[in-house]
């Protein structure tokens, strides 16, 4: 995502100027504080990113599981056959992708008040607000879910709470162990993911715009929908997107909550791998959603035309 | 078995026989005392048996060797990973998973007459090992699989696998998440032949699960989460091992462990060796060692599973076990279905079965 920045070249301009700013002269060439800075993100990146990357797209044209991956073989495209006839991988990604899309407007929607209140209202006591909202990052993302678990079961609280109202006699079924239970859990975990972003965004905003609109007779709802929230818009897609593309091949949460109906499409790509021993298959369903969700980010970027609106 | 202490005897009895085997057989590492013995060994094992509990005699044996575990999650995990060109001298597959090892040459032949602790095992396990005539894999834990429920729900009794997709029971039953168990399962409710599963009768499987699935709480990936599911009344019945059968009865949770009339389910947990490994003498040892009666002791008294020693499992006298384990009832053993070994194209064609299932509308 890019941001506006003042233009600050990555690479000088005109060789022999690299290390010498009006006012630096110490330090290193910048040429070199680029790579020195670079190298190790790009190591960490192309070791453990690109190259099992391409190790899986390797693996998506082998037959099977046979035989030394080094050694010869014939790339097919059995597993993309495979995987085209069977109708209901697609549709599960498709559904996969519906859910992703509530679950990151949901998330966005709600964690908006979040970042307006820590940007506007917080005041000197933001910081710690936004520590709190990082709190349940200090424990595991497995125990947040596991916890959903103990809130929406027949004995959880929320039954519990219920029956001792005398609202409901027996427990309520249907909250935990289906897809609802899913999208629950899966928007409260990406809450604080998707507020920062868009914190970023409304600080960046120069609040004497805001006195420039009530000056102009603009009121409270004017300033906030004409002024505020198409500034603070590249913060609202980045917080979408942030949390759009892990989910959309989600696989944990499903797993611990979401019962023989809540499978996602990360599901079956995790049942190839660790119950099927295909990872052909896998890897070639892998592929799929990754070729999925770049179409679907790109085109959603060239709808939106992020660039406008940061200009 | 009076007393723990014979046993004890026993046990240091064959520890110093085995030193002087080790010692009399002379040559490369049998020189070195076992005290003294250095190196360092990879197993590939599953969660939970890489604590000390589980080798403990070859931690005492040889307390200089480093063993080194990796966690694989299930069988075909383990395979995938040996098949990948995983470099672990000794793996754990149980059965149904053991001929591709054998078939694509990712196991190693074990000379038994290096395993001290051999005649212990009871032929019809050491039977299980073999493959083509060779003993490619030793036996080490086993159990049963079955319809665990609770008696209080379910007051009418289970005697038959069918229960798993009896609508009676609907939203309160949970089924291991597992391909080659749900056809397993489906055999035995039909009578169908488990190693001649006709294309026609896979079709028809798999739409009984998915019929299933509305009946389904949820398809349990770990013991723990079962014996949560039984324990909150959620779960009336459900595929089980009986680990969680021992586990819920200690609980004082009221279930029984079903005698379903198509004969339940057993299974054998073995170890094996990679081809190729530099590390064979060590890896010997420590499949002698899995084979001791004080490790055994505690795969019966800490998971609630069978060992292949067969000392071991006289020696049981805890009733929960005795119980769980279903010793003062021979018959069951008889009427007992061991999972054959699943060919490459049954293993890929029931675990894509099982994953449309769960992808099915």
């Amino acid at each position: 995502m890019t941001t506006p920045s003042p233009a600050l070249p990555l690479f000088p301009r005109k060789k022999g100027e690299g290390g010498r700013r009006p006012g630096g002269g110490r330090g290193l060439d910048r040429r070199a504080t680029f790579w020195f800075l670079y190298i190790p993100p790009l190591f960490w990146l192309g070791a453990f990113f690109l190259i099992p990357l391409l190790l899986m797209l390797v693996y998506s044209f082998r037959p099977d599981m046979r035989g030394d991956f080094f050694g010869a073989w014939q790339p097919t495209l059995d597993q993309y056959a495979k995987l085209a006839s069977t109708g209901s991988y697609w549709r599960l990604l498709g559904i996969s992708a519906i859910v992703a899309f509530v679950i990151s407007v949901s998330a966005v929607v709600l964690s908006y008040p979040v970042a307006y209140f820590l940007a506007f209202h917080g005041k000197q006591r933001a910081a710690f607000y936004l520590v709190l909202l990082l709190v349940p990052f200090w424990t595991s993302y497995l125990l947040r879910v596991m916890a959903w678990k103990i809130m929406l079961g027949t004995e959880g609280v929320i039954n519990s709470f219920l029956i001792y109202l005398n609202l409901i006699e027996e427990p309520l079924r249907f909250l935990l162990y289906n897809r609802n239970a899913v999208v629950i859990t899966l928007i409260y975990v990406w809450i604080p993911f998707a507020t920062l972003p868009i914190l970023a965004a409304l600080q960046r905003i120069d609040t004497s715009l805001f006195e420039a609109a009530a000056d102009l007779g603009a009121r409270p709802i004017h300033q906030f929908l004409r002024v505020t929230l198409p500034l603070s818009l590249p913060g609202v897609f980045a917080g979408f997107f942030m949390v759009f593309i892990p989910t959309v091949g989600e696989y944990v949460t499903p797993l611990l909550v979401g019962g023989s109906r809540g499978s996602l499409y990360g599901n079956i790509i995790q049942d190839f791998f660790t119950k099927a021993a295909n990872w052909p298959f896998g890897a070639a369903m892998s592929m799929v959603m990754l070729a999925g969700t770049l179409v679907l980010v790109t085109l959603a970027t060239r709808l939106i035309n992020l660039r406008d609106l940061l200009e | 078995m009076n007393s723990r202490r014979s046993k004890f005897f026993v046990l240091q009895a064959l520890l110093v026989a085995l030193t002087l085997i080790l010692t009399a057989c002379g040559g490369g590492a049998a020189d070195v005392p076992p005290g003294e013995l250095t190196g360092s060994l990879s197993v590939l094992d599953w969660a939970g048996y890489d604590a000390e509990d589980f080798w403990v005699d070859f931690k005492n044996t040889y307390p200089n060797v480093t063993v080194n575990f990796e966690i694989g999650i299930s069988d075909a995990d383990i395979y995938a990973k040996m098949a990948a060109g995983n470099q672990a001298d000794v793996f754990h597959p149980y059965t149904g998973w053991l001929q591709f090892y054998v078939d694509e040459g990712l196991v190693e032949e074990i000379d038994t007459s290096k395993l001290t602790n051999w005649d212990k095992v009871p032929d019809h396990f050491k039977q299980i090992g073999q493959i083509d005539g060779k003993q490619y894999f030793i036996p080490w834990d086993w159990g049963f699989s079955s319809v665990l429920y609770r008696t209080d729900l379910i007051p009418e009794g289970v005697d038959s696998w069918a229960a798993l997709t009896d609508p009676a029971y609907g939203g309160h039953i949970s089924m291991w998440d597992d391909g080659p168990a749900a056809v397993t399962v489906s055999s035995y409710i039909h009578g169908y032949d488990e190693t001649t599963i006709t294309d026609e009768q896979l079709a028809g499987i798999k739409d009984e699960w998915i019929a299933q699935r509305d009946l389904n709480l949820f398809y349990w990936a770990g013991e723990p989460e079962l014996v949560e599911g039984m324990t909150s009344g959620d779960v009336w019945a459900a595929y089980a091992w009986q680990g969680a059968y021992a586990t819920l009865l200690a609980n004082g949770v009221p279930v029984a462990y079903a005698n379903p009339k198509e004969g339940r389910n057993s299974w054998v947990g073995v170890y094996g060796i990679r081809k190729g490994t530099e590390n064979m003498d060590l890896a010997l040892k420590f499949l002698d060692a899995k084979l001791a009666e004080a490790t055994g002791n505690n795969v019966v008294n800490l998971f609630y599973y069978g060992h292949s020693n067969q000392d071991v499992m006289n020696g049981i006298t805890d009733e929960t076990l005795k119980e769980a384990f279903s010793i003062d009832d021979p018959s069951i053993l008889e009427t007992t279905n061991f999972t054959p070994n699943l060919t490459a194209e049954q293993r890929d064609a029931w675990t894509a079965m099982w994953a449309e299932v769960k992808a099915a509308p």
